[in-house]
């Protein structure tokens, strides 16, 4: 083939056009779905490889999904060989032991792209479907002790053949899934925004030819490393290393989580080496996960704004120990793998923090704080499931306050559920949504204040299921500034019984008028508290943000009850403020 | 006479159309913080006397300026018991995935001065909890000694039952008749609470601006002996009186920008095409909009400084459709980490502007690239263009870092830009399920001429039509706009069980609350005209798509109709039917326009002799394709209709220039548009 002499400029263009296309598929499948779960929270991803499964771009509506879409794609091409795909096909892929595995409820989908006959790309996304099937309502539980209770498993199974649907695999997952329409639909909207970039990309061969398509690709994978790498020569060189303990391993034991971070001239390693072994319950994460765990810290440590792209993440490696509780292997349970995911983002950020104050602040609320709650809803007695994470408070950084009830870390471009439709769609009534202002986390910049969300059962035999992560170990502080607090659940039964606070708990059953009360934590602070601004202090007081006390205790500054103003200092502030 | 003013970031413009059907343009500088004074000035300029004026058209961005300067008033909030957080809370979403110092946007109205009350509506609108008039009177009183100057009530489930809200604010005016206080249902009876919630205190914080503003301006207009029926102009495309403006001045917040996508569909019926792509290019953005057979498409998804790292702050009140991206004029090129070029969205702005302008502009420009291909000709600038500084810019900033000469730097810069208007393009027809061959491209603004004809050859779009008055387009649109209210009501309910007579009901309900608005507005019954349209979607999705339906009265069989449109549109717009799945509607969205006396457009007089007695000159124009050519460029004012001119072409105006290439020509209609056909058939 002759060599095409291609302007650089043509080159961005087409690259630019394939980025618009990844967004195109990501926001068309979001407006089809039928599960709140994807077109509300997007636990959902999708992406663009090229012919070695290298992933060229990804939309993300999770953080957590970074960098899943390529491996699932990786494992196809190795399982069926690339010379025995085929256009039309579709294959799906939930394995969590696989490449790009999380849970079972992450059902992948990949598509080979061809152009012409010839094989020139591919296509992939994942989304979290709201069951598939196994042991518990929602497929998610914190009780599962192996992964034949989480529902069913595809390790890289052919779901359209040329274009056509394989009825006996569709019908065995309607018979194995607790909302087949909802399944079948969700399933339909994403291989019609599969199919979609799948014609794009053949617009594009079209309108630039295929070699410039293909030189583009090259390009913006070359562009990719080389912007990692130099942005990795400025960085800070060294070794940090930090621990951390999960809450519980099923058992009521903690589980270690571990790591030592390594930055040379080329290279960013991460060594989770002395994690503790799988454990028994769904907290454990594959290999995969934890990856994504690291990438997001990774990410923001070298540029927020960076394309995704493994060009990017060529100069990354990561170590764990197989069978470790981030590298399990099968049969372990990991319907809740993000606790452990997310953990891996903490520990990292926390042995980072020190290094680059002006990216990384102090603790956040950690968990997803994940709900399952089923049911039926009251007149129509038609079934309900709620599948949804709960947003919490965020740590404060160098200038700047935590943010106030905000998703996780592993969250992103995520969105709660509307009160409005929550009580339109689910048999509850919510008799709070509400910022839970404890006044923790004290520091020249305060942490940002978790959520109370509040749900009344307007039935009886309501199952709640969920993990609150961050229930033993409070949102740490950061250069002097005071931790925060923990998150929690509380219910408020109708005959006027209290049970909790807790993290966890599986099938709890809920009758009409039981309320189950969800509280989120306040962030850690940031810097010493003494040293907050005092109209900032006052502020906070008559926003009610923090109490009096907590402005005179934690702050030494004294506020005025009615007019909130400040009267005076108190001797520890006064000490501090002289040295 | 019919005259309308839209207040610009520089220019307050005026377009009027006489007795004689002639159109008359005028441009005056804006004259901030006191905007009224220039449009007044404009009037002045223009020699219209204002005791002619019948009809008063006036766009301004007063509202987004109040809003994007924080220059409101200081605003209290009622809600619900255990909900006064939710306009903190926000909707948790981190845009900015992987920054871990991201800040949210600040709630408008700080928490102290956001109370609650104790009512509850359930979702099904029956009353769970009585309103506490005790809590409004507190809450008052509270207000009254913070000094607020205006109240938002918002109440959760209020789009299913409205009395809490509307006993709220009767209370609020008898306790506080001086205060400034609207409900969230007097502006959307949409559900999602939080968007609600920041709808309605946005539209408070307004309120006190908008109202002395408009205030001011009908007073000025009264002294200058002008006593026109005044109309502002709404993001929704349409007009509202004065008077309703200063009650939800939120419905303004993009008053000027929707006029022009207005006008454009306007424009589009006069010459008899249905299917537009509204294409307007100024200094810092360019927008784009489509208008599917006739109808300007409005969503209520809209949010006020949005960015894609950025959430924004919801507006959910009706905003014609437009994509914005930031290439424009003034967009500057420059190589990013990677080394490759990019246009935009940085812009220089008025000052310093691009490096032609010649007042401190160092970084090259879509418009300086434009000077060097020849686009655009230095004698039409305001100054001395310096060539060899626009040349020199263009070389060290981009040439120098490719390896390329001059000419070919600044083509490349065009490239991208129009790279980047191509997506925004495609983005609005063939990812919405539109083919462009179906569509006439109207191009308008002051680039929008220059970019139009190549854009729309790629598009395979075969017309593209550049308007009369094409830079000072938006208020020609405002001149021919009509009143417009949108009432949208959430009511889920599933097609298979709700019966066509409560349906009747329901849009009954719509079209008496819009026939009492009107008759307010003293807009007679008969210039009444109503749309209708149902968001719906198949059971289980949340988004929904909107469904064109016929008027009422239904029957089941209409029922039956409209189902089957909305699989039609579901395919059209996601490639994918569930034809066995029950239908849900989610909102009615009655639209209803009072149609007001339009100017009739006179014709130019004809083409007389050759094109050549229209000739400026020839000059060299660099092309993609062809590289350097002659071309004859002509003045527009001397173009009669009929006029045919051959690509390559430009034809040039005070404040644009149209620029037609090899196989593709320009003629002139009878209105003095331009209209130009892509690809010539030979």
């Amino acid at each position: 083939m002759a060599e095409v002499k291609v302007s650089p400029v043509t080159l961005d263009i087409v690259k630019d056009s394939l980025i618009a296309v990844s967004n195109e598929v990501f926001y068309a499948f979001a407006r089809t779905s039928m599960s709140p779960i994807i077109y509300e929270t997007l636990d959902y991803a999708s992406g663009i490889a090229d012919v070695n499964g290298k992933l060229l771009t990804q939309g993300n509506g999770a953080c957590g999904f970074i960098g899943l879409i390529a491996p699932m794609i990786q494992e196809i091409i190795e399982k069926y060989g690339k010379e025995n795909l085929h256009p039309g096909d579709v294959y799906l892929i939930n394995d969590p032991y696989m490449g790009g595995g999380t849970h079972l409820s992450d059902i992948g989908m990949v598509m080979p792209v061809f152009y012409r006959e010839e094989l020139i790309a591919f296509i992939g996304n994942k989304a979290h479907w709201s069951d598939v099937g196994g042991m518990a309502a929602g497929s998610f539980t914190t009780d599962s002790s192996d992964a034949f209770q989480e529902g069913l498993r595809f390790s890289g199974v052919k779901l359209l053949d040329r274009g056509e649907i394989c009825q006996p695999l569709l019908e065995t997952i309607k018979s194995n899934v607790r909302f087949p329409e909802t399944s079948e639909g969700d399933m339909w909207g994403q291989i019609a925004s599969l199919r979609t970039g799948y014609r794009r990309i053949g617009e594009l061969c079209d309108k630039y030819t295929v070699e410039v398509v293909k030189e583009s690709m090259k390009r913006l994978l070359d562009q990719g490393e080389k912007i990692a790498r130099n942005r990795i020569k400025e960085l800070p060189k060294g070794t940090w290393e930090m621990e951390e303990y999960m809450d519980d391993d099923g058992y009521g034991n903690l589980v270690k989580v571990k790591v030592k971070i390594t930055i040379t001239d080329d290279e960013f390693i991460a060594d989770f080496t002395g994690s503790s072994p799988q454990v028994a319950s769904p907290i454990n994460t594959g290999y995969s996960s934890l990856c994504a765990g690291v990438k997001v810290i990774y990410m923001s440590i070298l540029g927020p704004e960076l394309a995704v792209n493994d060009g990017v993440f060529e100069p990354m490696r990561i170590f764990a120990e197989d069978g470790s509780v981030l590298k399990c292997h099968a049969p372990a349970p990991t319907s809740c793998y993000f606790e452990s995911m997310i953990y891996s983002s903490d520990v990292v950020w926390r042995a980072l923090a020190p290094v680059f104050p002006e990216m990384l602040g102090a603790g956040h609320m950690l968990s997803v704080c994940s709900v399952v709650l089923a049911g039926t809803k009251q007149g129509s007695g038609e079934p309900f499931l709620i599948v949804e994470p709960t947003g919490g408070g965020w740590g404060a950084s160098d200038g700047k306050d935590g943010e106030v009830g905000q998703f996780c870390v592993g969250d992103g471009e995520t969105y709660n559920v509307p009160v409005e439709m929550a009580e339109n769609r689910y048999g509850i009534m919510v008799d709070e949504y509400s910022l839970h202002t404890d006044g923790t986390g004290a520091g020249k910049y305060r942490g940002g204040s978790g959520a109370v969300r509040s749900y009344r059962a307007m039935t009886d035999g309501q199952l709640f299921t969920a993990s609150f992560g961050r229930n033993k170990f409070p949102a740490w502080g950061a250069a002097g500034g005071k931790d925060g607090s923990y998150n929690y659940f509380e219910f408020h039964d109708a005959d006027g019984k209290v049970e909790g606070p807790m993290g966890i708990t599986a099938r709890r059953v809920m009758n009409k008028g039981d309320v189950v009360r969800m509280v989120t934590c306040t962030g850690g602070g940031y810097g010493n508290p003494l040293e907050r601004e005092p109209e900032s202090v006052a502020w906070d007081v008559k926003n009610e943000y923090i109490s009096l006390e907590q402005a005179r205790e934690d702050y030494g500054v004294i506020v005025d009850p009615e007019t909130f103003e400040v009267t005076g200092f108190t001797e520890k502030r006064r000490q501090e403020a002289g040295l | 006479m019919r005259v309308a003013t839209d207040i610009g970031g520089t220019f307050t413009d005026l377009v009027a159309v006489d007795d004689q059907g002639k159109t008359i343009l005028t441009k005056s500088h804006t004259t901030p913080p006191n905007f009224e004074e220039g449009v007044i000035r404009v009037i002045e300029k223009s020699g219209v006397r204002p005791e002619e004026i019948e009809d008063f058209i006036h766009g301004t961005t007063t509202i987004i300026n109040a809003l994007t300067e924080r220059k409101g008033a200081k605003t209290g909030l009622i809600t619900t018991k255990g909900f006064r957080d939710v306009l903190e809370i926000a909707r948790c979403n981190r845009p900015d995935l992987f920054n871990m110092v991201f800040a949210k946007p600040r709630p408008f109205i700080p928490r102290y001065l956001r109370r609650e009350v104790s009512e509850r509506v359930s979702y099904d609108g029956k009353v769970v909890t009585p309103l506490a008039e005790e809590d409004i009177r507190a809450a008052v009183e509270y207000f009254k000694k913070e000094q607020v100057e205006a109240i938002a009530v918002c109440y959760i489930n209020s789009y299913a039952n409205d009395e809490h809200e509307k006993r709220t604010v009767e209370l609020v005016r008898r306790l506080w008749p001086e205060v400034f206080v609207t409900s969230s249902i007097e502006v959307t009876k949409e559900w999602r609470e939080y968007e609600r919630t920041s709808t309605v205190a946005l539209n408070s914080y307004v309120m006190p601006v908008a109202s002395s503003y408009i205030d001011n301006l009908d007073r000025r207009l009264k002294e200058a002996g002008c006593d026109a029926k005044e109309y502002i102009m709404q993001s929704n495309g349409g007009t509202t009186t004065f008077e309703q403006a200063k009650q939800t001045p939120i419905n303004m917040v993009e008053s000027g920008p929707v006029a022009g996508v207005y006008g454009s569909a306007i424009l589009g019926k006069m010459i008899g095409e249905n299917n537009i792509i509204a294409f307007d290019v100024g200094g810092t953005t360019a927008k784009c909009s489509l208008i599917d057979n006739g109808e300007v498409k409005v969503t209520t998804e809209y949010r006020i400084e949005r960015t894609e790292s950025y959430a924004g702050y919801p507006i959910m009140a009706p905003v014609v459709d437009i994509v914005e991206i930031g290439n424009g004029g003034g967009s500057i090129a420059w190589i990013d980490e990677a080394g490759s070029l990019k246009v935009g969205p940085q812009s220089a702005g008025a000052v310093p502007g691009p490096v032609a302008y010649g007042i401190g502009g160092t970084e090259p420009t879509t418009t300086d690239a434009c000077l060097v291909t020849g686009r655009l000709s230095a004698e039409n600038f305001d100054n001395q263009v310096d060539m060899d500084a626009v040349r020199g810019a263009i070389q060290e900033k981009v040439g120098d870092a490719f390896g390329m000469d001059t000419d070919e730097a600044a083509m490349s810069i065009l490239r991208v830009a129009e790279a980047n208007m191509y997506n925004a393009l495609k983005l609005i027809s063939v990812r919405r399920g539109y083919d462009p061959r179906d569509f006439t491209m109207v191009a308008f603004g002051g680039g929008g001429p220059m970019h139009c004809a190549r854009l729309a050859k790629e598009l395979n779009i075969r017309k593209v039509i550049v308007p009369i008055a094409a830079p000072v387009f938006s208020a020609w649109g405002m001149l021919m706009t009509d009143v417009r209210h949108d009432y949208i009501q959430t009511n889920i309910r599933r097609m298979n069980e709700v019966t066509a007579e409560e349906l009747n009901g329901m849009w009954t309900g719509l079209l008496s609350q819009a026939r009492e608005q009107f008759e307010k507005e003293n807009i007679p019954e008969e210039n009444i005209v109503c749309n209708y349209i149902a968001d719906m979607r198949y059971m289980g999705q949340e988004h929904t798509v909107k469904v064109n339906v016929p008027p009422i009265p239904w029957s089941e069989e209409t029922k039956e109709e409209i189902i089957r449109r909305f699989h039609d549109t579901h395919e059209h717009f996601y490639t994918f039917r569930l034809p066995d799945t029950p239908t849900e509607i989610v909102n009615l969205h009655l639209v209803a326009y009072g149609r007001l006396t339009k100017p009739e457009l006179a014709h130019i007089p004809p083409q007389e002799g050759p094109v050549e007695t229209a000739r400026k000159e020839t000059r060299r124009v660099y092309f993609e394709e062809e590289g350097w050519i002659d071309t004859p460029v002509y003045l527009r004012e001397k173009l009669g209709s009929g006029a045919s001119l051959d690509g390559p072409v430009i034809v040039e105006e005070a404040a644009a220039s149209t620029v037609a290439a090899k196989g593709q020509r320009v003629t002139v209609d009878v209105y003095g548009n331009l209209i130009i056909e892509t690809e010539v058939q030979e």
